[in-house]
């Protein structure tokens, strides 16, 4: 009898006076039981609760492509949607045919491509010999690829090699990457450099 | 829901810690600051926000370098010393659940002083529990309970991409284990094991003496229920009535 008053008190939900004789029996049995059963007076029920609210329930689910290696891996991103579209979660996409769920360690932390503070949100500009990276401007940067790239070209780029043959080539521009392109923007980025006769067009998984 | 365990079958592992990265961005953990210390293993141990780690070990053998993967994590012991432990400290600091068995480390763990968290923590026969110096909190791999009670596999076993980490039914997931041992046997690993299956729930399959891996892949004789410890569970019911009277 004490030990059913100890284990409700500590449980804190019921109160002694809703023992119900069922109730009484059991748990009378349970403390018969002995030490085994020593932590009866354990309350489940925010275990329960907690069960029962699992964070991503009414989350919204968005597919996605890891963006890191050329595998690949199907991953599903959870937003809130209380209107923030904070992000809760990010795990393995059980119905992508490449990676079936899984993810490797970069894959794993793809939350934090997001939501880490080390994150880059604007380009950064170094110039020639400096040691300071400056903000920029998408408009700013953009611009000034286009000129230099324009600039380069010109002044690279050359019709036809030693022995006479037409080469139309520039040597003085390298493209390099991705692995996380996926066909149809590998087909758009070779289609671009091909045009301004590049001719050093490398990938990263190679270097 | 059935009684649940892991089936850890380290011949699988290429350590390239998944399941780590997994388990914190489940959790939300912090990241952990990381050195070179000599070993690939990183962070060097687990932590109150590390419930997940892989454990490297390197031994020469033949003038070749030989790797040991140990993905370390939480047994969830049937009958967790642990809990007897801290539940002679704050009742229902430690807690089991009953339909999975998973072994959860409640808000309740933040009453232990340092010296009761040492306890509970040399009770542990797989040296697991960790303590947060800064709340008191003591924390470790939790099992997904919330995943695993709406039926989602936990963090780390859906991000295994070798098929290392399994997790299912006790039943299951032993006879898993058995037949891949007896697989591993008839291909020549003799030593092909399974440790202290039959009292945790994560079971690790190893090919190799089980201590070249990690000190605490099978549990430790030396902690366990110390003398400290068997006395307290004898006293243990008297000091309950006494709280029972006190309380009437």
């Amino acid at each position: 009898m004490i030990e059913v008053y100890r284990c409700f008190m500590k449980g804190g939900k019921i109160k002694p006076m809703q023992i119900t004789r069922r109730d009484f029996m059991k748990f009378s049995g349970a403390a018969v039981g002995g030490l085994a059963l020593g932590g009866l007076g354990f309350n489940l029920a925010p275990v329960e609760a907690q069960a029962q609210t699992l964070k991503i329930r009414w989350a919204k689910e968005t597919t996605t492509i890891c963006p890191y290696c050329a595998v690949g891996c199907g991953i599903i991103v959870h937003t809130s949607r209380d209107g923030s579209g904070k992000i809760i979660n990010t795990e393995g996409d059980p119905d992508h045919p490449i990676n079936q769920g899984s993810l490797c360690a970069k894959g794993a932390a793809l939350y934090q491509l997001v939501t880490t503070e080390s994150r880059i949100k604007r380009p950064l500009y170094r110039a020639p010999y400096s040691d300071k990276w400056v903000e920029m401007s998408w408009g700013q940067a953009l611009s000034e690829i286009a000129r230099r790239v324009k600039q380069s070209r010109d002044s690279s780029f050359t019709t036809t090699n030693a022995k006479g043959q037409v080469v139309n080539r520039t040597d003085g521009i390298a493209h390099v990457g991705s692995a996380a392109l996926d066909n149809e923007e590998c087909w758009a980025l070779q289609t671009m450099m091909r045009a301004l006769g590049l001719a050093y067009i490398e990938h990263q998984a190679r270097i | 829901m059935a009684d649940k365990s892991f089936f850890i079958d380290t011949t699988k592992c290429t350590a390239c810690r998944g399941c780590q990265v997994a388990c914190k961005q489940w959790n939300k953990l912090p990241a952990t600051k990381t050195y070179n210390w000599g070993s690939f293993q990183n962070p060097a141990d687990l932590s109150f926000s590390t419930f997940k780690l892989v454990r490297f070990r390197e031994v020469e053998s033949g003038g070749k370098v030989k790797w040991y993967f140990f993905p370390d994590q939480c047994r969830h012991c049937l009958e967790p010393p642990c809990k007897d432990t801290a539940e002679g400290f704050v009742d229902g600091a430690v807690i089991q659940d009953e339909s999975t068995g998973a072994v959860i480390y409640t808000d309740k763990t933040r009453m232990l002083s340092s010296s009761n968290f040492e306890e509970v923590r040399q009770s542990c026969p797989y040296n697991i529990p960790r303590q947060d110096p800064g709340t008191g909190l003591i924390s470790k791999c939790t099992m997904c309970f919330d995943r695993v009670g709406n039926g989602l596999l936990p963090a780390c076993v859906k991000a295994c991409p070798t098929g290392t980490m399994k997790f299912g039914d006790r039943g299951e997931i032993l006879d898993m284990a058995k037949k891949r041992v007896a697989a591993l046997q008839k291909k020549g690993f003799k030593k092909a094991q399974l440790l202290d299956a039959d009292s945790i729930r994560a079971i690790f399959l190893v090919v190799d003496d089980p201590s070249i891996y990690y000190k605490f892949s099978v549990a430790q004789n030396d902690v366990g229920i110390s003398r400290k410890l068997a006395l307290r569970k004898l006293f243990r019911p008297a000091t309950g009535l006494i709280t029972g009277v006190a309380k009437l």
